[in-house]
């Protein structure tokens, strides 16, 4: 898993210019699910954007630029149009856009939005014109917050879209605290299977679990639900699990810190 | 009109293969035979008009084009961001059908009414509002949405002043209808608000008082391909709009903006009675005030 452990890294780096470059916050959610999308667009989505590709759907909007690293790392998305992020007359906003990239279906950004979306595409692809396309939809925890991703849920179990998957990133912090103390949706793993899905916990930040988890067999009529259990913040130690990272953009010293820490972290792969 | 609805719709399921029919749990004693015909196509997404709209629009994204149907306060309320996100913003060809537009559900209640439904999904961007005005009329909008490339809303009801009468013609492009030939003032009738102006044509001699009846039944506006009823107005200055509608957000409002200013314009319009009052559609009507009297009274008032 060396090469995903080298991808990710790259793809943190890049995230990580382009957030000191736009003086951008969010960038927290965008580190605890950068390797779920390293791994996602490294090996299990197929020929993502194109007609009878496999389809991604952000629900937690707030990571775009997270997706827009990795698509950029991946060739889907131009360095000129990457260049562009967070600036007047950009196509690729803090939240991604409706209709703007084939790569990107849905604008996102309102949590509870992406999980129906995804629902009805597995209902398209399996039931009305079946074919081999999946669909693969990321939520965040506080995303599980909404009545809708619940509804959507019942849906997906009910009909039985085993070409479904949902993975929930669940990094224990929202926009303004802890997600136990917020409003508590543990255990989320039962609720989850209860609901109808296979259901797997995992380290969302060890390749070979998110392998795992996405490529094991288990039943071919449920939905599937990753619960990967992330670090917000992840690979940056002074943004770990810090809610102010949610919010912040870096000046210039950390953005020279945390840049220098994942040089070294590279050093040792 | 859910009755006109129904074999209009299968028809549109028939001509569009790639066309599927959600409902939100609603259609007993109506939609059975639509259910039967299309199998997989028709889809009872349960009690979760969020989740419904979602799916509609996910099911957009993949290339079909999804009839959602509910009651109307069912339809536009809850799931009014997903209207606005996942749908509008996104131009997918969605066509939202909401039984019921104003005060039709009469004694169910007011969270069955729907008083707020066009002027909450008029602001919304992309978005072609139609609200047929009788039942004879569902059909044709019904055919318009079907072609649509982008989303629509369709607003059905049953008048508490139930009439119909046959158009002295009717624009195809806007479904605006004129009714009656007169000079002096202009009546638009919003939707089926204009069966009141018709049962009030043969109730209240509005003949004599030279009322150049209309109804309309679209919107945006297409002011220019009406332009016969802009002329009316033009010509008498007077105008009267009927609209089973809040008035804050209602139809008649934007027709205000719309039309060439005139020195005479009233608009009747639907309210919650603070009475909290109940009954039928036709008592809730002469509660707000929207009855064929009402028009009468209006319009003497508006020539004096």
């Amino acid at each position: 898993m060396r090469e995903f452990r080298k991808d990710a890294l790259a793809i943190r780096k890049r995230f990580l210019r382009m957030h000191f470059e736009a003086q951008a916050g969010h960038i927290g959610t965008g580190l605890s699910c950068l390797d779920l999308l390293t791994f996602l667009y490294k090996s299990r989505l197929r020929r993502p954007g194109q007609p009878g590709g496999d389809q991604f759907i952000l629900s937690k909007g707030h990571g775009a630029s997270a997706l827009y690293a990795t698509l950029n790392f991946y060739g889907l998305l131009t360095d000129e149009l990457l260049a562009t992020y967070y600036k007047d007359g950009t196509l690729l906003p803090a939240h991604p856009a409706p209709g703007a990239l084939p790569t990107i279906p849905a604008a996102t950004g309102s949590l509870g939005h992406g999980l129906p979306i995804a629902a009805g595409l597995a209902f398209a692809h399996q039931v009305l014109r079946p074919s081999d396309t999946r669909v693969v939809c990321l939520l965040s925890d506080g995303d599980c917050n909404e009545g809708s991703v619940w509804e959507a849920a019942m849906f997906a179990a009910h009909h039985r879209l085993a070409n479904l998957t949902v993975i929930v990133d669940a990094n224990g912090l929202q926009g303004f605290g802890r997600t136990r103390d917020v409003l508590d949706i543990e255990p989320l793993a039962r609720k989850w299977d209860t609901f109808g899905f296979d259901t797997i916990e995992l380290d969302g930040h060890d390749f070979e679990e998110i392998r795992d988890a996405l490529t094991q067999v288990i039943s071919k009529d449920r939905p599937r639900c990753l619960i990967a259990r992330t670090i917000k913040g992840k690979g940056v130690s002074f943004m770990e699990n810090r809610l102010e990272w949610h919010y912040l953009p870096m000046k210039p010293e950390q953005f020279a810190e945390a840049m220098r820490e994942l040089e070294k972290a590279g050093e040792s792969l | 009109m859910r009755v006109d609805f129904t074999p209009a719709v299968h028809q549109a399921l028939a001509d569009d293969p790639a066309s599927v029919f959600i409902t939100g749990a609603l259609g007993y004693n109506a939609l059975e035979e639509v259910a039967a015909a299309y199998g997989p196509r028709f889809l009872n997404a349960g009690v979760a008009e969020q989740n419904m709209v979602g799916v509609a629009a996910g099911v957009a994204l993949a290339g079909f084009r999804p009839w959602v149907y509910s009651i109307a306060p069912f339809a536009v309320y809850r799931c009014f961001e997903q209207l606005r996100n996942d749908v509008c913003l996104h131009r997918l060809p969605v066509r939202l059908v909401g039984n019921g537009g104003g005060f039709t559900y009469g004694i169910m209640g007011s969270t069955h009414h729907a008083l707020e439904d066009l002027g909450a999904l008029k602001t919304l961007p992309n978005l072609e509002l139609f609200f047929p005005g009788t039942n004879d009329h569902v059909a044709a909008a019904v055919r318009l949405m079907r072609d649509l490339p982008g989303p629509a809303y369709l607003r059905l009801g049953i008048s508490g002043f139930a009439s119909a009468r046959a158009p002295l013609s009717e624009n195809p492009r806007t479904l605006t209808r004129h009714y009656a030939q007169g000079s002096r003032v202009t009546v638009i009738g919003v939707g089926h608000a204009v069966q009141i102006a018709l049962t009030a044509l043969e109730q209240q001699d509005l003949a004599a008082l030279g009322v150049d009846l209309y109804g309309i039944s679209r919107f945006p506006f297409d002011l220019e391909s009406d332009a016969a009823l802009v002329e009316s107005v033009r010509k008498t200055g007077t105008v009267l709009v009927l609209d089973e509608h809040y008035r804050a957000g209602s139809i008649a409002e934007s027709l205000r903006l719309a039309l060439p200013p005139v020195p005479y314009f009233e608009a009747l319009t639907a309210r919650y009675e603070p009475s909290q009052r109940y009954g039928s559609a036709q008592f809730l009507l002469r509660q707000s005030g929207l009855t064929p009297e009402a028009v009468r009274e209006a319009i003497l008032e508006l020539r004096s």
